[in-house]
């Protein structure tokens, strides 16, 4: 089972095969396909333990021997959002499990003046308010765009507690800045790295995780 | 009526016999009952049925005969001219002048016989030889390949002749028939079918298959259970034989089944929530929710086949969880950074078994965790009536001990008969049962303590969902004792 290692963290199991995944996508003589294919392996893993945060209703069906079975339902409607662009490689782990997921797109870059990041277009359903949504973006380093992001999804309205960003690495100086703007906001990661260098990049990290999945 | 029973007791008396005994020469037993038994698997310990006599007197029909009467799936007629040792060239030339005794116990190897039942008796694969008649020797690259049989005839001029394969048979039936008949009907086959000429024929008939026989093939009848007439008719008498073997084979299937009950039931009642060979999927609002989903009746089969295919997925994944680690090793990340000790998995030491055809269900999940991944089938049935399983066929990846895990995939466990028979099969192929995971989306608690019971406990189940034995009595999820989860994924409602 996940372990919470910080408060609204959730991290997945490290297991042999998770971190035996790790291992592939973070060697840099690891080809794109592979990485694209290990990647999504664990991007489906980190969908799967957002879901399990959504509530659900009791329901009761029939089965085909005619006796009920007394199950639950998926109960509210669910929206995935991605910074683009390398959140975008998260949206088929997301459709894998929710097939007509809505999606939507936020494009946040630094401004050259200024350094500082900046929201340049979005674009979400118009009922995101009611909606759960997974904010998507893999790797979480200084946390600066995510929680950008995360003030656009609550500007329209969506409340922090029905966030959940989904990320493949993240570290606790992203962890920690992030939950100071959002502190309701459930983190769900599969990997904690040791910290940030100079260049305020993940360590050990994987490199671009953008790059390396489009375009390297 | 010219048939006569001898040495065999009648049905009333079989019934008296204790029920672990069998009827069999030699005091060889079918099942023991001593607490700390294995599970026999019922293909080792096919019925074996032999029937000799002259050549002429219509062994062949009478076998099939045989075969057609009992219908029963997995009977193998083995006919001893399969096993005409290969001549020399000198001996071959003999044979095209009709100069080589093939009549002669010493031409039918007789040990390879021996070995082929001995295997099949086993649960071992059995290659019967296939001989050309118009070359005089084995057809090198072409064999019979069988695997298992709940019944076994073998058929020819000496099956009534070695001792040994008399000690593992069953029930021996001479076919009796006047020499003259024989010769009858031998001239008119071997003219007629096989394009001999006459004088070839009766030379071949005087000078060694007619001194052979009374040597060798008519003091057989002396080792026979039963002895059937070959001429006129002799429908009564197969009748009786049919009868006979399928009273026999009706008990046998009635104590496999009885055994598979008793392996359920001895342990001490221990909930195997908790066992440590056992992983059940925890429950989570979403595998409740899929589970929901896959129950309701009214669940369309396109959702039916995305959700399977989800909750499959996820219980794969955590199989996987529990791969050994390969090697630890050092490398540079992405961001040119080292580190070491890092996990290193193979994934191509794993493979994939299926029982057909439930077993399929998880194809697709295990395509997407796994793409390379090399799949064995197995065909095994449970037979509709008796409940007993029935291998069809193997189609393995070739040296399945190379694999670390074999994932042995079926969609439902009721009573576990199919999958133990498929684990035995595997361990028959050399795969260590460590190394054999067993996947299964829904079982019921009963058959996965058969299951364990029957590999000492040291086999790893991973299931999505069990119902427990508590709950059946209760006569709660009964939906768990029907196979719907093949029937809808596969659209065959």
């Amino acid at each position: 089972m996940s372990s919470e290692p910080f408060k609204n963290v959730c991290l997945l199991p490290q297991t042999n095969q998770l971190t035996g995944l790790y291992t592939i996508i973070r060697d840099k003589n690891t080809v794109r396909s592979d990485f694209v294919f290990y990647s999504d392996r664990i991007i489906r893993l980190l969908v799967e333990e957002g879901l399990n945060h959504l509530p659900v209703i009791p329901k009761t069906v029939a089965t085909h021997t005619g006796e009920d079975f007394s199950g639950v339902g998926f109960k509210g409607k669910i929206c995935g959002v991605s910074i683009v662009r390398a959140g975008e490689s998260m949206e088929q782990g997301l459709r894998d499990c929710c097939r007509s997921v809505r999606i939507g797109k936020i494009l946040i870059q630094r401004d050259e003046e200024t350094a500082i990041p900046k929201l340049f277009y979005e674009k979400l359903p118009d009922d995101i308010s009611e909606r759960y949504v997974f904010l998507l973006d893999p790797m979480l380093a200084t946390g600066g765009s995510a929680i950008i992001a995360t003030d656009v999804l609550i500007k329209r309205g969506v409340k922090p507690e029905r966030i959940f960003f989904l990320n493949l690495i993240c570290c606790k100086e992203g962890i920690d800045n992030y939950h100071r703007a959002h502190p309701d906001v459930k983190i769900v990661t599969g990997c904690i790295d040791k910290g940030l260098n100079e260049q305020k990049y993940l360590v050990p990290g994987l490199g671009d995780f953008g790059d390396r999945y489009y375009c390297i | 009526m010219n048939n006569k029973c001898k040495d065999n007791p009648t049905e009333q008396q079989l019934n008296n016999k204790p029920p672990e005994l069998k009827d069999k020469k030699g005091g060889h037993k079918l099942l023991t009952i001593s607490s700390n038994s294995k599970y026999t698997p019922p293909w080792t310990t096919p019925y074996i049925i032999g029937i000799g006599g002259p050549s002429g007197s219509g062994k062949t029909s009478i076998a099939s005969k045989i075969v057609s009467l009992i219908n029963v799936p997995w009977t193998v007629l083995i006919s001893t001219d399969n096993f005409y040792k290969p001549l020399t060239d000198a001996e071959r030339k003999k044979a095209f002048n009709n100069d080589y005794d093939f009549d002669e116990p010493d031409a039918i190897d007789l040990d390879l016989v021996y070995k082929c039942v001995c295997d099949l008796r086993a649960g071992k694969k059995c290659e019967i030889p296939v001989y050309s008649f118009v070359n005089h020797n084995r057809i090198s690259n072409k064999k019979i390949t069988i695997y298992g049989a709940s019944v076994i005839i073998i058929e020819g001029l000496y099956t009534l002749y070695d001792p040994r394969l008399l000690e593992i048979m069953d029930l021996k039936v001479y076919v009796d028939a006047d020499l003259d008949i024989c010769l009858a009907r031998r001239l008119s086959r071997d003219i007629v079918s096989r394009g001999r000429n006459l004088n070839g024929c009766i030379r071949q008939w005087e000078k060694f298959v007619k001194p052979n026989s009374v040597k060798y093939v008519l003091p057989t009848m002396n080792n026979a259970n039963a002895i059937i007439p070959s001429f006129n008719d002799n429908r009564i008498a197969i009748k009786l034989l049919v009868d006979y073997i399928t009273s026999k084979l009706k008990r046998k299937s009635m104590e496999h089944v009885q055994e598979l009950i008793r392996l359920g039931k001895t342990e001490k009642i221990r909930s195997l929530m908790d066992h440590p060979m056992v992983y059940i999927l925890p429950k989570t609002n979403q595998t409740e929710s899929i589970q929901t989903i896959l129950l309701n009746k009214r669940t369309k089969l396109n959702d039916f086949i995305f959700y399977f295919d989800r909750i499959t997925t996820i219980l794969l994944s955590r199989v996987l969880d529990n791969i050994p680690v390969a090697n630890y090793k050092t490398i540079i990340t992405g961001s040119n950074c080292e580190i070491t000790h890092c996990t290193n998995i193979d994934f191509n030491m794993i493979c994939g078994i299926t029982v057909i055809r439930s077993g399929d269900c998880f194809i697709k999940s295990l395509k997407m965790t796994l793409p390379n991944v090399p799949i064995g089938k197995l065909l095994i049935q449970s037979d509709s009536f008796t409940g007993e399983p029935q291998l069809h066929c193997e189609l393995l990846p070739p040296n399945l001990t190379q694999y670390k895990k074999i994932l042995l995939m079926e969609a439902q466990v009721i009573n576990g008969a199919s999958l133990i028979m498929a684990v035995q099969v595997l361990l028959d192929n050399g795969a260590k049962l460590s190394n054999i995971d067993v996947v299964v989306y829904a079982a019921t608690e009963t058959g996965l303590r058969r299951i364990l019971n029957a590999f000492n406990e040291e086999i790893h189940i991973y299931v999505a969902i069990m119902i427990s034995e508590k709950d059946l009595r209760m006569g709660r999820n009964s939906w768990c004792l029907t196979r719907f989860i093949d029937t809808k994924y596969f659209g065959s409602e």
